[in-house]
């Protein structure tokens, strides 16, 4: 019975441990992925919106914006790429692929800037965006909207992996600590009742001679225990009470 | 010796056999704009079947073979590849749709010294008429620009000057956005609002986010881009949300498709036709005192020819006749033209020099057809339409029909 309740205390402990090295791996996981996504996509948005403005010069002085548009549609399949447009030196829309419509939000937006900025449009999400600019900004430039809820999708389903294996390891753990404890409870459950039956069956033969040829501490107990059994024997034999001086 | 093929023996030799010329199709003949390839097809294969059956060119047939696409740029890429490299095509013939047709024109500089042209796409777009690509193909039809402009004019003329776009977000609606756009800069004017949506829509799918978004912007026409399912959806919800204005469609759009998904089942259609007008690029085929109309008609009613069978995924009533097979009878009759200049032996090489033979020829319609080095379109007449009595009819006047 106090070996269970110990076996109980380490189990709660056991626990703790597990939640404090899930929530940890957790947290570090998502700043981790976070990180490395979020700069991974914004790198390759950069290449692409470069790509695209280098190759919308020509198209943009010399052919037609179906083409541009072609040109746009091809990149717009790319995973983490949820919209693109492309404006003018003045601000104009020349292609782009929203539907049904050019947000509120970035149409009234200043398409001068190149900086990195994050938008939320209604309806739509979460998005980063990035530009390039047109020869040097003086034909326009190039904008790549990056959907943010991919990323958060990807940290959820890497959180969602590391959750699955910490709680796999902590049953395989919890199981595997049961059946050691109980391997381990096993002499010591055979030394208590040694001493039981000792202290029930005084004076007779009650050695046991596997468990007091064990060399553990199980051994060295069952051994003691013999030992104050015999001790108590001879006392009262000699008319003392029981724990006198030997 | 090398055992590579010279180029230029290489594009004498494809596509013809002593039986035949081979001409490579790949155009939507599945999806929601499936009508548009299967009445180009008709149409052209009416007058095919017509040249067949009299013996040919040469005693050679002239044979489609035909792909499917869906009207979706990857497998037209896809289709062409097989057109040029397998199947050795004499000539590529009546592609359908601009965001196809663009991403095929590539691939066709690619294969140039195999001189794998190809002949009247059923699209108004530029790339295929200018450079760099212009090169690689022939045009019939008018384009887009010719279409958007004359739309934009005759709106402005009668005080519309509130022009907005519905537009296909993809190549096809983009060529006439910009149309649009160029059109209404001459008269010093902006387009006032824009929506947009997605190539393959249904017309069991709502349009009623892009009407509100247009309403906003308080336009007095609308110029539509894009295909006849889309289109007619947008044209139901418009009317339904109180968008009470002039809404105007591509040649494209295909009209009659169009006029069948919006009126069908409906006691009250000509409240959803009355401020309908599309624009064509081919006369009226109800007008028979057009000889090449009157011989259109005649062929169809003979031949009835129908789409290719293992193409058909889905159901299609054919109809009797259409600006769309109209618009494929002429290219026949042209391609059989070009081909018939090409002499006994169709030599690959002399396609180029052929076609620039073609000087103010008689196709049977009003206007006459020319091409040359700077001349890659054949026809540059727009024809505008709207719908009486349950069918499109020649528009007579702008102001007396849409004048506010």
């Amino acid at each position: 019975m106090k070996i269970q309740k110990l076996f109980q205390k380490t189990l709660v402990g056991i626990f703790f441990l597990f939640a404090v090295i899930s929530l940890s791996t957790s947290a570090l996981c998502i700043y981790t992925v976070d990180t490395h996504l979020s700069a991974e996509y914004e790198s390759n948005s950069r290449g692409i919106a470069k790509t695209i403005a280098d190759s919308s010069v020509d198209i943009l002085l010399n052919r037609d914006l179906s083409a541009l548009q072609s040109l746009i549609d091809q990149f717009i399949e790319i995973q983490g790429i949820s919209y693109i447009y492309i404006t003018n030196e003045d601000g104009e829309f020349l292609a782009h692929t929203f539907v049904p419509g050019i947000p509120t939000e970035i149409a009234q937006s200043d398409h001068s800037s190149r900086a990195t900025m994050e938008r939320h449009l209604p309806g739509m999400g979460d998005f980063v965006e990035v530009s390039s600019p047109i020869l040097a900004g003086v034909a326009g430039a190039v904008h790549i909207g990056m959907d943010t809820g991919l990323i958060a999708l990807k940290i959820q389903r890497a959180v969602g992996q590391q959750v699955y294996l910490i709680s796999s390891i902590f049953i395989i753990g919890v199981f595997a600590a049961i059946w050691l404890v109980r391997l381990a409870a096993k002499p010591i459950d055979s030394v208590i009742a040694y001493a039981a039956r000792l202290a029930r069956e005084r004076n007779k033969d009650t050695s046991d001679e596997k468990l007091l040829a064990r060399d553990d501490e199980v051994g060295q107990l069952a051994r003691l225990f013999l030992y104050f059994s015999m001790v108590m024997d001879f006392d009262k034999a000699r008319g003392k009470p029981p724990g006198g001086q030997v | 010796m090398s055992g590579e093929t010279n180029p230029d023996t290489r594009a004498e030799q494809t596509g013809l056999t002593d039986a035949e010329i081979v001409l490579g199709v790949s155009a939507a003949f599945s999806g929601p704009s499936r009508g548009l390839g299967i009445e180009l097809y008709r149409g052209a294969n009416s007058y095919f079947e017509h040249v067949n059956r009299a013996g040919g060119l040469g005693g050679r047939k002239v044979v489609l073979k035909t792909y499917d696409d869906g009207y979706q740029p990857n497998p037209a890429v896809t289709n062409t590849m097989t057109l040029v490299l397998e199947d050795q095509v004499f000539a590529l013939f009546g592609y359908v749709g601009t965001p196809t047709v663009t991403r095929v024109l590539p691939m066709l500089k690619k294969f140039q010294e195999r001189k794998a042209y190809l002949f009247f796409p059923f699209t108004g777009a530029q790339p295929q008429r200018e450079p760099p690509y212009g090169d690689f193909a022939f045009n019939l039809r008018a384009s887009y620009r010719q279409e958007t402009a004359g739309l934009v004019d005759n709106f402005v003329s009668i005080g519309n000057k509130r022009i907005a776009v519905f537009y296909q977000a993809d190549a096809y609606g983009r060529s006439g956005w910009a149309g649009v756009r160029l059109a209404m800069s001459r008269h010093g004017l902006e387009m006032v609002g824009e929506a947009t949506y997605r190539r393959g829509a249904m017309f069991s799918g709502s349009m009623r986010r892009q009407v509100e978004i247009l309403k906003q912007s308080n336009p007095s026409a609308v110029i539509c881009i894009g295909s006849y399912a889309a289109c007619a959806a947008f044209l139901r919800d418009a009317v339904d949300l109180g968008l009470e204005v002039p809404i105007a469609n591509l040649s494209f759009v295909g009209s009659e498709n169009l006029l069948k998904l919006v009126t069908e089942g409906r006691d009250d259609s000509q409240r959803y036709t009355r401020l309908l007008v599309n624009s064509q690029v081919v006369p009226s085929y109800e007008d028979t005192s057009i000889p090449a109309v009157k011989q259109y008609r005649e062929l169809m009613d003979r031949y009835d020819p129908q789409p290719p069978s293992q193409l058909l995924k889905e159901d299609y009533t054919p109809f009797s006749y259409s600006f769309v097979s109209l618009e494929g009878f002429l290219n026949a009759k042209l391609m059989v033209e070009i081909l018939r200049r090409l002499g006994d032996r169709p030599d690959r090489n002399k396609l180029e020099e052929a076609i620039f033979t073609i000087r103010n020829f008689d196709l049977g319609i009003s206007e006459r057809v020319s091409f040359g080095p700077d001349r890659r379109q054949g026809l540059q007449q727009v024809y505008y339409t709207v719908v009486e009595s349950g069918r499109f009819v020649t528009l007579e006047s702008w102001e007396d029909r849409f004048a506010s």
